[in-house]
């Protein structure tokens, strides 16, 4: 096959003469009855009576032909017979709705028919209920002249070092440029960042998120040499002053912060499907919304009527207290009851992720000391407590509570916690099926979370060093060491001590 | 191949081999078909050079995988020398002490002329004390110690994560250690004065416990005056105190979350009850608030910077109200801000679409 030269256009003049009165409604009514056909009563139509005209053949690459009610198979020439007979120049594959010109013995594509073509698909799959089927990205006409005036250009093989940089240290900073490597190595913001999908609005320089598409410029830039933060550590110190100090600083509260500034300074990208600026700044719908909110659900329910009162609140991270902290930590027998739930290694009992989250998810009882007033009964009694999540972010970070830092202790708690590559939510989920272990067909993947970043303390809780493990390409690991990247095995990330672990939704569903 | 009516039954088992044969290379010829549209389309519609790399440089960017060097190639420890400009001087700074330079730029370090200019200008306070000291700097903002004293003058140093690993401050033992010795010998704690909470009436009591701890002690019936951050008591204790003294007046507890209402609206009930957050797109709570992240032991410090609580999603510290704010719950509960309730039963929330705009 030829490549056709640039200047010729994809469509060809004799369609023309087939784009006059009526020609749109005639060439819809051809895709919902021959074509897409969506509804059992087309498609019962289209299997009896689209045969060819002259051999009877059902397949063969049945065409009709646009100007009148013909059929005629591709394969044996009869529709190109009947093309050069009636002089009718043009016709329709009847198996995926492409054009064929006799003029030019080639398909053409006609922007306007093929916009036709793609709203009766779409209608079709509604129809059937499939819903909405994702269509790879195209070029604009303006995006592919820009493309061919650069060449040059970088693909991202498995074997690339393109979206792997490192960060200087500024000065006991590694708090900072560990998150940096999570945030930027999460699937969909690296895809919100460089399709350029924020719009600034903020008059002065000090936009975070600017910030942060800058960084994916930086990271997808090709250069070796390691990136050097000083930007957007003034941009948080100014934003969020209350991690502003030279000191050692804790990852998990840089997330955080990191997070709060870059949902505040993303209005200009929280527009719903009117194209109207989202009214309600609580209600927002910002990237950052859209990946990391989840939604934690609190039950509590009344000793003595039973009745519960639920709530629902924001989460952007689950932290999980540890074995050896000075809180008890669980009735639960570590490695009992369906520890391998998630193929967590368990080396003689070793804790595992899985075991934090169920006590983070279990029953509480409150305690006469805490007695709640019940609606029900009018009167102050004690209750249970239950947490559960209502909503899954789609990126789901754990922090776990390593860092003890009461009046009777400061600590750090060195309890190896086993976390696994792949991680189902099911049983920590708000729903009536969390606890009978039955799940309807088909539910069971939409929870499949995989890890794709760990951050990981190593020292006491006076001095430290944060590093962190992310993934690139599926199954490849690397360690960020500041400005060190070196290539990890997956046994060096899972052996490692974990402090905060990043999941990544492994299925998404459209709205 | 003819369209005909056929039964399958009464077919033996070639025939029907046969047939599943011929419908299964149609559909793989349907397949192939399929894929050439595409490509032509691509090549047609001018994109499918779009793959097209130049092999030789992409040699460049392949992963190394040796002992001694980077990914790139690079050995380690060959950065030393970078710089960089301070955003706010623009002079040009070593990249690995920018950290304190940008500290001491902004005036926010230990050691800061800032500071010093303000140890300067309020030496005239009366407020001596705490302003003078830097090494008091904890033990001022934590103002533990002093009845309905004005909260956190700065807090910087006050918002620390109680999880995080800081580097010690010798004041925090010293706290510790103090409020250890209060259960046992109450009186000689002189800073601890007690309140007794009979003699106060629902007013004060509110107000008390806006800006105090609260918390009752068994021994000596008092309340406790200290901060809300008080480290002798859990926020357990100190919502159970508010509960016990107050019923449910939302007011109360800026961050409480303790849910009360059963399920079913009780609409009669003018007042707000211990209201929650609903996450339908009224809700005041930041996830920044979460408090499975504030959740401490003992220590319920609120590590964020108190805003007001009319601002957007993320206004911190639940909302504004008391000066001090009581931290996460023993119980990993969930911090309640002050919005009203408006339905029995919370909506789920939409799941977003990543993909809304994207083509």
């Amino acid at each position: 096959m030829n490549v056709v030269s640039v200047m010729s256009p994809a469509g060809c003049s004799h369609v023309n003469a087939y784009k006059v009165d009526n020609w749109r409604p005639n060439l819809r009514v051809i895709y919902q009855c021959f074509v897409w056909s969506g509804s059992a009563e087309t498609r019962r139509r289209k299997a009896k009576s689209c045969i060819c005209h002259m051999c009877g053949a059902h397949l063969n690459r049945l065409h009709s032909c646009l100007y009148c009610v013909f059929f005629g198979c591709f394969t044996k020439k009869h529709i190109h017979e009947h093309a050069k007979n009636k002089r009718h120049n043009l016709a329709i594959d009847l198996l995926y709705g492409g054009i064929y010109c006799f003029v030019c013995q080639d398909y053409i594509y006609d922007k306007d028919m093929e916009q036709i073509a793609k709203e009766e698909q779409r209608k079709a799959w509604k129809l059937q209920g499939v819903g909405e089927k994702y269509s790879t990205w195209e070029p604009t006409k303006r995006e592919l002249d820009l493309l061919r005036h650069n060449p040059k250009r970088r693909k991202m093989t498995t074997n690339c070092t393109i979206g792997l940089r490192g960060l200087i240290n500024l000065g006991n900073t590694c708090f900072m440029n560990c998150i940096v490597q999570a945030l930027t190595h999460t699937p969909l913001l690296r895809d919100f960042f460089l399709s350029d999908r924020h719009k600034c609005e903020m008059q002065s320089n000090s936009c975070l998120v600017c910030e942060m598409s800058q960084l994916f410029q930086e990271f997808y830039s090709g250069h070796r040499s390691p990136h050097i933060p000083f930007r957007l550590l003034h941009l948080v110190w100014t934003h969020a002053r209350h991690l502003a100090g030279y000191e050692q600083q804790d990852a998990h509260e840089f997330l955080i912060a990191a997070l709060d500034v870059l949902h505040r300074h993303c209005k200009g990208d929280t527009t719903n499907d009117n194209g109207k600026k989202a009214n309600n700044p609580n209600h927002c719908n910002c990237i950052i919304d859209q990946i990391f909110t989840g939604g934690l659900q609190s039950d509590v329910t009344c000793q003595v009527c039973h009745g519960v009162s639920t709530t629902i609140d924001p989460f952007w991270d689950i932290s999980l207290d540890l074995p050896g902290s000075s809180t008890p930590f669980w009735p639960l027998s570590p490695g009992g009851d369906g520890g391998t739930v998630n193929g967590e290694s368990h080396l003689s009992g070793a804790t595992t992720l899985t075991d934090c989250l169920r006590r983070f998810t279990r029953p509480e009882h409150l305690g006469s000391s805490a007695k709640i007033k019940c609606g029900g009964c009018h009167s102050y009694q004690e209750s249970t407590k239950q947490l559960t999540m209502k909503k899954l972010p789609i990126v789901a970070c754990f922090h776990l509570k390593r860092f003890e830092h009461s009046a009777k202790l400061r600590r750090k708690i060195t309890t190896y916690v086993s976390f696994p590559l792949e991680l189902d939510m099911t049983p920590f989920m708000a729903s009536r099926w969390a606890s009978t272990n039955y799940l309807p067909p088909g539910l069971y993947v939409l929870v499949r979370y995989a890890l794709f970043a760990v951050v990981n303390h190593q020292g006491t809780l006076e001095s430290g060093h944060y590093t962190s493990f992310i993934r690139q390409h599926k199954d490849q690991w690397f360690k960020c060491d500041d400005a060190i990247i070196t290539k990890a095995s997956i046994k060096d990330v899972l052996d490692s001590e974990g402090y905060l672990l990043f999941y990544h939704k492994q299925f998404l569903e459209y709205e | 191949m003819k369209m005909e009516n056929m039964s399958l039954s009464g077919l033996d088992n070639t025939k029907l081999e046969a047939l599943a044969q011929d419908i299964y290379s149609d559909l793989v010829e349907d397949a192939c078909l399929g894929l050439c549209f595409e490509v032509h389309r691509a090549v047609k519609q001018g994109y499918f050079f779009l793959d097209d790399t130049d092999q030789e440089s992409m040699k460049d960017f392949e992963i190394v995988d040796q002992p001694g060097v980077d990914i790139f190639g690079q050995v380690y420890n060959q950065w030393k020398n970078k710089e960089c400009v301070c955003p706010n001087c623009n002079r040009s700074i070593a990249a690995s002490r920018f950290a304190p330079h940008l500290e001491k730029c902004l005036g926010m370090g230990r050691n800061s002329s800032r500071i010093a200019n303000r140890r300067i200008a309020s030496s005239n306070n009366t407020n001596n004390k705490s302003e003078s000291d830097q090494e008091d700097n904890d033990d001022v903002n934590d103002n533990d110690w002093s009845y309905g004293s004005e909260k956190k003058a700065k807090k910087r140093k006050s918002d620390k994560n109680p999880n995080s690993p800081r580097r010690s401050k010798s004041l925090k033992h010293k706290n510790g250690e103090l409020s250890s010795s209060v259960n046992t010998d109450p009186y000689k704690y002189n800073y601890n004065t007690g309140i007794n909470y009979e003699t106060l009436g629902p007013d004060e009591l509110r107000s008390l416990l806006t800006t105090q701890c609260g918390v009752i002690s068994e021994h000596t019936k008092k309340m406790c005056t200290r901060s809300q951050r008080c480290p002798q008591h859990t926020d357990q204790q100190r919502r159970a105190v508010r509960v016990f003294l107050l019923g449910l007046s939302a007011t109360s507890l800026p961050d409480s979350n303790t849910a009360v209402e059963s399920d079913g609206y009780d609409a009669s009930d003018g007042q707000v009850l211990m209201s929650r957050l609903q996450w339908d797109g009224s809700s005041d709570i930041s996830p920044s608030d979460s408090a499975s992240s504030k959740a401490s032991t003992n220590n319920s410090d609120s590590k964020k910077p108190k805003k007001k609580k009319k601002t957007s999603l993320n206004s911190t510290g639940g909302g504004g109200g008391g000066s001090g704010s009581v931290g996460g719950s023993s119980s990993q509960g969930c911090l309640a801000g002050q919005a009203n309730r408006k339905k029995p039963k919370l909506p789920v929330p939409p799941a977003p679409s990543i993909y809304d705009n994207l083509n």
